[in-house]
């Protein structure tokens, strides 16, 4: 029977594609109008209509099947069977307004539904006369290196079938420009003297900011043997104990991030590598700030309050020195113990707040019979349950029980560790005190989860590290940003301050 | 319907069956590949180029190459006429248009004659068909840009760069101009040298086996030097020594032993992917260049080019390639070797004058890149060796930097590198470059 099944399924979308090839069939099921009759989400037309793709310099307008199916010879007849059966299936079964079409947007899923082949069919001539120096750059790193398979055409060109507000893929030299109304602008840093929570001030900026007193203590460091989504990194579990500081409150923001952006930027990029390296190296007085981001850095999700992405660890560390020499107390990057000391505020659970991982995110039998248990992580936590397409502002959600904001979720945040997998087991015997993590590596400790992270992820232990790499893929300039990350959007950082003499620790 | 007795399942288990029979036949086909002798098919090459409607050239740089290629041009073929010419200096162009004169009757109007940095555009946009192209290597990637944007037919010479960022200028112009139709010779003239050529199509038919490494040399003399005069400035000194100063040749690696690398290239049709070289200078007399490279190449398939330069007097000399395979070797135009040493190839020379065995090819090759340039263009068969060219100077650019710095320089990262040679301002003065003497271990090094 099983076999006679393995004939009869195979037979039958043969037999229905051979039935479709009629021709005429064929045609008019791949007609724009015919998609479009369907595909009633949001959008999906007019994005379309407003696109580059519809209002061609030729005149020819793109079809939905041009892009959406693989062009005849390379598996179209197999890509219209398949996707044919699957929004039948879908039309029957499912309610369109239930998807979440945003998220579908993201480039991630759009990769599964557009046809890299179908892009090269017509864009046969990559190098067109009109092509600019970054365009020859980008498509020469994408014909030549041997990586081009992670590279599809819309990892640059996501806009091209669908109009997508304010995407950009190109030198964006005014980013961050824009001031909104006039405010007041602080003259001074503030002075802080005792050990208790503060707001620090920006001078020559009206940024202010939330610091918030952390006391010292011990706490144990990793997770349990037993913790469900528990992997291998997360242990031994070690006892340490961190020294008293204050932490932000809420992950840096695209205001914190801009006064310092417009206060250091460099005038657009220099090409003499040597120079540059240089002023690195010395890491003399005056801080050279980063260079304009290519693209589109807030992802036109909006800035002020929102946490700031897309900046490199290097942006993220730069950050910290400029701030530390504007306020003239000593700001940086929180170790990886301290972060994870102040996410825990005491907790020894999987989270601060009360809650089984397992519910908040079911796997296998249970995932399909019930849902996810979200009632309590969705008033701490932004993550893939409530804002699986970007970042939100830091007053959706309640603070741990330090008073600090989004440490599990909203974006993930750079930690000043190198990241190694066996980082506990390779501290000292007995309680360690204030660790700082590996002396080398190359890649550093990324902590919390994002937007992006379902909520085994969001656990106080989890661990993660930058790929420096991946996030670069898709940056043309030579040599790529140290200042902008082009494809890595869910990770900010969020800045300590020590408890010194600069503040009162006398 | 008439089959209507068929059944349902019947029919579709045919359906399934041609399905599954459609999917098999393919495998088959290919798996009846059948071992014959393999035919490598080169390019005819004329004696002459064809006749057709005039065909124009402009020459940018009129020095003694420029100069030289322009005779070359107009010695290809019927209907080929020198009509612009520009330089950085007058005199230049004076000897140049006076050469042309003389030797080959034709005189380039006056007011097609430009002078200055920004003289290649002028000659770009005075109705030519074809550019001419001998400049200082330096400036060779913005000029070719400019002539493919305005859609030119290019005779550039080599080497095409000085430095990364105009290795992928080269390389994306040679891209745009295959998507124009355009056609680009090099002055890699061994590619229209016809025992090269000959030697070539045996060695990719097999003859020497699978290539397991290579020689290649250009161990000569000192070139030339001019020393500074008071009535130059620092720009006009530098230009008219440019084979002794890095920004503007690449060095001697790259601007003369170029040609043997291109060999090693041409024949394995791969590319280094890894250098790890030294140099010094021990006898030249002005500019900042070493004399002498010493480089070992790895290649994409893991073998070995060993590569060697030098431009010092009394010293043995040996310009040339060899190229080891597992059946035998070749010096890359006369002569096919077994492993024994026993010749089982020789190149027909044709007789000389005293009707004699000769050893030189019938068509100077310098020539016959010209002819294959206007060949290409008047039979509409573009060819296009910008890419190839701009590769080959790559690897150059490695060995270069790889000896400066003492360290290995890898193609990805030469591929990522945004090293560009030479000051930002051109005018005549002063130049803001450095003019320091490279020393390995200590000098800058490029990173990703």
């Amino acid at each position: 029977m099983k076999k006679l099944f393995l004939w009869f399924f195979p037979g039958l979308i043969v037999g229905a594609i051979l039935i479709l090839g009629s021709g005429k069939a064929l045609r008019m099921t791949s007609t724009n109008d015919y998609c479009v009759s369907c595909h009633i989400h949001p959008m999906a037309d007019v994005s379309w209509k407003r696109s580059v793709h519809y209002d061609t310099q030729s005149g020819y307008r793109v079809a939905c099947i041009e892009c959406h199916l693989p062009p005849e010879g390379h598996g179209y007849l197999w890509a219209k069977g398949k996707t044919g059966l699957r929004d039948l299936w879908s039309k029957w079964t499912k309610d369109s307004a239930s998807f979440n079409w945003e998220d579908r947007k993201r480039l991630e899923v759009a990769r599964g539904y557009v046809y890299e082949s179908s892009c090269i069919k017509c864009h046969e001539n990559l190098f067109p006369a009109k092509l600019s120096k970054e365009g020859e750059d980008a498509h020469l790193y994408y014909t030549q290196t041997k990586k081009t398979k992670e590279l599809h055409c819309i990892n640059c060109h996501l806009n091209a079938g669908h109009y997508i507000e304010g995407y950009t893929h190109g030198s964006n030299s005014t980013f961050g420009k824009t001031s909104s109304a006039v405010k007041e602008i602080f003259t001074e840093p503030v002075k802080v003297s005792e050990f208790k929570n503060f707001t620090e001030q920006i001078p020559n900026s009206p940024v202010s900011f939330n610091m918030v007193a952390i006391p010292g203590g011990k706490f144990k460091m990793g997770s349990p043997a037993g913790e469900p989504f528990r992997k291998e990194d997360e242990g031994p579990v070690r006892e340490v104990e961190i020294s008293p500081f204050f932490m932000a409150e809420i992950e840096v923001s695209w205001d914190e991030y801009l006064a310092f952006y417009t206060q250091t930027a460099a005038e657009g990029r220099s090409t003499d590598t040597e120079g540059v390296r240089k002023n690195v190296a010395k890491e003399t007085d005056a801080i050279s700030g980063a260079t304009p981001p290519y693209g589109q850095p807030d992802q036109g999700w909006g800035m002020g309050k929102r946490p700031a992405i897309s900046f490199s660890y290097h942006a993220a560390e730069t950050y910290c020195k400029w701030l530390t020499s504007v306020t003239g107390k000593t700001y940086r990057l929180p170790t990886e113990a301290e972060w994870e000391y102040a996410c825990r505020a005491g907790s020894e659970t999987p989270y601060f707040f009360p809650g089984d991982p397992k519910k908040f995110e079911k796997t296998g039998i249970k995932a399909k019979i019930s849902k996810n248990d979200t009632a309590v992580i969705n008033t701490y936590v932004i993550f893939k349950g409530n804002s699986p397409t970007k970042t939100q502002l830091p007053d959706r959600v309640k603070p741990n029980p330090f008073g600090l904001k989004n440490m599990a979720g909203n974006v993930a945040e750079f930690c000043s560790d190198w990241y190694k997998e066996d980082a506990y087991a390779q501290y000292p015997q007995g309680i360690v005190r204030d660790p700082k993590g590996p002396e080398e590596g190359t890649e550093h400790v990324v902590r919390g989860g994002s937007f992006l992270s379902t909520a085994g992820v969001l656990r106080s232990a989890a661990r993660d590290y930058s790929r420096t790499e991946s996030w670069l893929k898709t940056d043309p300039q030579m040599p790529k940003s140290m200042w902008w990350y082009s494809d890595c959007f869910n990770v900010g950082f969020r800045v300590v301050c020590e408890f010194d003499e600069k503040t009162g620790n006398l | 319907m008439k089959n209507s007795s068929i059944s349902r399942r019947n029919f579709l288990g045919k359906a399934a069956t041609v399905g599954v029979a459609g999917m098999v036949v393919p495998t088959i086909i290919t798996g009846c590949s059948r071992d014959t002798k393999k035919v490598v098919e080169v390019p005819t090459m004329l004696d002459q180029a064809p006749d057709g409607p005039v065909l124009k050239a402009g020459v940018i740089g009129c020095g003694g190459r420029g100069t030289g290629a322009a005779i070359n041009f107009l010695s290809a073929g019927p209907n080929l006429q020198i009509v612009a010419l520009g330089d950085t200096f007058q005199d230049r162009i004076d000897s140049c248009r006076e050469t042309i004169k003389k030797q080959k009757g034709q005189e380039v109007p006056l007011e097609n004659c430009f002078v200055g940095f920004d003289a290649y555009q002028k000659v770009i946009d005075s109705g030519v068909d074809i550019i001419i192209t001998a400049t200082p290597p330096f400036f060779r990637p913005e000029i070719v840009a400019a002539a493919v944007q305005a859609k030119k037919h290019v005779f550039a010479e080599k080497p095409v760069c000085v430095d990364p960022v105009g290795a992928r200028s080269i390389m994306a112009t040679a891209k745009k101009a295959e998507g124009m139709g355009l056609s680009i010779v090099t002055g890699t003239q061994r590619r229209h040298q016809r025992d090269y050529v000959a030697a070539w199509q045996q060695v990719k038919q097999g003859v020497i086996g699978d290539i397991t490494s290579a020689n290649v040399y250009w161990n000569g003399g000192k070139l030339w030097h001019r020393d500074p005069n008071p009535e130059w400035s620092e720009m006009e000194y530098m230009i008219r020594n440019w084979v002794n100063w890095t920004w503007l040749s690449g060095d001697h690696i790259v601007e003369q032993h170029v040609h043997n690398l291109d060999v090693a290239n041409w024949f394995t049709g791969l590319h280094p992917v890894k250098a790890v070289g030294f140099g010094s200078r021990l006898r030249r007399v002005t500019g900042d260049q070493y004399d002498n490279f010493s480089v070992d190449f790895t290649f994409e398939n893991g073998i070995h080019v060993h590569s060697m330069c030098r431009q010092i007097n009394g010293c043995v000399n040996n310009v040339s390639e060899r190229i080891q395979g597992t059946k035998g070797s070749t010096d890359c135009h006369s002569t096919i070797l077994d492993l024994a040493g026993n010749e089982v190839w020789k190149y027909q020379y044709p007789l000389d004058k005293d009707g004699k065995p000769g050893n030189s090819v019938k068509v100077d090759p310098y020539v016959q890149e010209h002819i294959d340039l206007v060949t290409a263009i008047r039979t509409g068969k573009p060819i296009n060796e910008l890419e190839n060219t701009g590769i080959s100077t790559m690897a150059a650019i490695m060995g270069r930097i790889s000896a400066y710095t003492g360290k290995e320089v890898t193609y990805e990262e030469m591929m990522n590198s945004d090293l560009k040679l030479g000051p930002k301002v051109f005018e005549m003065g002063p130049v803001d470059v450095s003019k320091e003497v490279p020393i390995a271990g200590l000098a800058y090094v490029p990173t990703k």
